[in-house]
């Protein structure tokens, strides 16, 4: 006999609380009232019956509700009709249809490698739970012959730390507030942005949001969030994130061809070869479009004697600067 | 991976919805298997099984359960043969829509894969971006890789894996006189943007990883691929004859170094960083620390600080007396 003797109301794990909790509001079709959850689902059953205050209950009830909607079970909330605000009589479902992949989705051998390749990219450990939970949720579809694409290992890296919180923060449209660091100026500023899409652009990662104080779209860099990420309570429509991730990526290309630096490279070298590619030839060396002039002028100091900059004289003297403080701090030449 | 990773019961409770679809779906499966394709421990699946089967709709009457309204599994081969196989279910049979950040992870994913030489435009990546949306339940952050342009090279080395053929080319790694190679394609590696190519190297009979944008004058030959069978270094795998180094850094600056701390040991003091690392070429440390314009030090080996200061000071005696 497995089920029945292995009950332990006292010590009866949350996790098989949360799934009682699931199965017994599938199983419903006109729903279930609170009282009728707390006293009937195995978990809080046990504990209505060991005295625990009716209050604690209900407080665990909303917080399971919380969680189980944080994994994306849709829970319906069915009101009185007379009044939809009094929720003391509300019941409470989830509908089978939204809670499960709808029936006629169906991913062939091939679209399996590709997704499974797909999932494989994030060397980050959170984004690479998320893929692989959703891969297992695809495979349980059946139909899962592997075929590996093989001769190809592509890598997304996340290190910044705003990332996680960023994507939560958009995923709920709350705002939030991040010290950012502008280059050139002293100390970062605080900043209150409505987060809409990230990007990753040249192997860095971007924010485009609504900075509240401006009232117009900007895009942050990730890397020059200094501080925690704080995700407020204050919530957005979502609807501002509609195309937010085309709209972020459209401007960074509009800003790489309005902008570009003319330089002159010795041959053969290092930055000759990686510049080339990204370059268009002109009389006097390349023209090379870019995004930051900060971020371009890291690269180019990078190369040293291969690369002179001719214009402009702002992003020349960037180089300069850092050529110097990196002449400074290692001792001079002497 | 993360296996062995303490869990957190609502984690568990989302692993264990996913379990009855996966065991129904595999019919008869081993606790090893079914444990890796969760990325729990053999023990820790055990455990949500057997907490499987005391899960299950409430009972009439709101009193005890019968074992017809649970989940119930063939405790013969789960305790001697160590297989699961589920006998009963009261629920959870289909498989659980995707949340809005499974969706987001593979996504943009997809993104990357599928601007891949061959896969780029795709009918099959649109119709997966169509079906993934489709079975997702909420609406994901859009996380969006813009691809990197596919040149001539990147073609070149996707046709000849496709075909099985060895590559030539022109080599020009930094600090050292250019070379011809002929090459037996193996893996493409695509990090941080930046696209290698590992593969057999005739000329040095083993196996090479090559920056792409280092090659030049790359061709197809007609020579056929026989080595790629051997095993293959990881990417940056340090290696013997590296030289250890010694870097200096504010704490705040760790996040721009990206992939040089990845095996380095880091020691924090005062918001002050010092990191040892086994790297292939210390000359190439001269690039970092100019890149940083003096936010990194290096403060061994003593030829590559020298190396870095007079790196700077002939990039700057190009600006004349500026």
């Amino acid at each position: 006999m497995g089920g029945v003797a292995r009950i332990d109301a006292s010590r009866s794990a949350p996790e098989e609380r949360l799934v009682n909790l699931v199965v017994a509001l599938m199983a419903t079709e006109q729903g279930l009232t609170k009282d009728t959850i707390l006293s009937s689902v195995s978990g809080y059953r046990e504990q209505a019956e060991t005295g625990a205050s009716k209050d604690a209950l209900e407080k665990m009830f909303e917080r399971d509700k919380e969680n189980l909607r944080g994994l994306g079970v849709p829970i319906e909330t069915l009101g009185d009709h007379a009044d939809p605000d009094d929720l003391r009589e509300a019941r409470y479902r989830v509908p089978t249809a939204e809670y499960a992949l709808p029936d006629d989705i169906a991913f062939t051998a091939a679209e399996i490698a590709l997704l499974n390749l797909a999932g494989s990219v994030w060397s980050e450990s959170s984004m690479s739970e998320q893929a692989s939970s959703g891969l297992r949720k695809i495979r349980a579809l059946g139909n899962t012959v592997d075929e590996p694409i093989i001769g190809y290992a592509p890598r997304i890296s996340v290190r910044d730390h705003a990332f996680a919180p960023l994507q939560r923060a958009i995923e709920q449209a709350r705002t939030v507030t991040f010290p950012y660091l502008k280059p050139g100026e002293r100390a970062p500023r605080l900043r209150r942005v409505r987060p809409l899409a990230l990007v990753e652009y040249e192997a860095r990662w971007h924010v485009l949001g609504v900075d509240v104080e401006a009232d117009a779209e900007r895009t942050f860099l990730l890397s020059r969030i200094t501080d925690a990420v704080v995700v407020t309570r204050d919530a957005f429509d979502a609807d501002l994130r509609r195309g937010a991730g085309e709209r972020a990526l459209e401007g960074l290309r509009r800003l790489a061809s309005s902008q570009t630096a003319l330089v002159e490279v010795h041959p053969g070298t290092e930055a000759a070869l990686r510049l080339s590619r990204r370059a268009v030839p002109a009389v006097q060396g390349l023209r090379i479009p870019y995004v930051d002039a900060h971020i371009l002028a890291d690269e180019l100091a990078s190369y040293g004697p291969e690369v002179r900059v001719v214009e402009p004289a702002s992003l020349r003297d960037l180089v300069i600067e850092r050529l110097r403080g990196a002449r400074a701090r290692h001792g001079g030449v002497g | 991976m993360s296996a062995n990773r303490p869990l957190l019961a609502t984690e568990r409770a989302a692993l264990i919805m996913q379990l009855v679809p996966f065991l129904l779906e595999r019919g008869e499966v081993s606790v090893v298997d079914a444990a890796a394709a969760f990325d729990v421990s053999a023990a820790q699946m055990r455990e949500m099984v057997e907490k499987l089967t005391v899960i299950g709709r409430p009972g009439d009457g709101g009193y005890w359960q019968l074992p017809n309204d649970l989940f119930d599994i063939d405790w013969d081969l789960l305790d001697q043969q160590d297989r699961i196989a589920l006998t009963h279910t009261v629920g959870l049979e289909r498989a659980p829509r995707l949340t809005a950040r499974e969706a987001a992870a593979l996504l943009a994913g997809l993104q990357l894969t599928g601007s891949l030489p061959g896969l780029a435009g795709s009918d099959l990546v649109a119709g997966l971006l169509a079906k993934l949306a489709r079975g997702a339940g909420g609406l994901p952050a859009d996380v969006i890789v813009a691809p990197a342009p596919v040149d001539a090279a990147r073609d070149t080395v996707d046709a000849a894996l496709r075909a099985g053929v060895a590559v030539t080319f022109t080599y020009k790694a930094p600090n050292a006189p250019a070379t011809t190679r002929t090459v037996d394609p193996v893996k493409v590696h695509i990090a941080d943007a930046q696209w290698y190519l590992q593969g057999w190297c005739h000329m040095r009979e083993g196996m090479r990883t090559f920056h792409l944008d280092r090659v030049s004058d790359i061709a197809l030959t007609d020579i056929p691929i026989e080595h790629a069978g051997e095993p293959l270094p990881a990417l940056f795998e340090p290696s013997a004859f590296d030289a250890v180094a010694r870097v200096r850094f504010p704490a705040a600056v760790a996040p721009l170094l990206g992939d040089y701390l990845d095996h380095a040991e880091v020691t924090q003091t005062k918001g002050t960083c010092i990191a040892t690392m086994r790297i292939s070429d210390a000359q190439s440390l001269r690039r970092l620390a100019a890149r940083r314009g003096g936010d990194v030090e290096i403060l061994e080996p003593p030829a590559a600080r020298r190396a870095a200061a007079e790196w700077a000071e002939a990039g700057l005696a190009q600006y004349g007396s500026e």
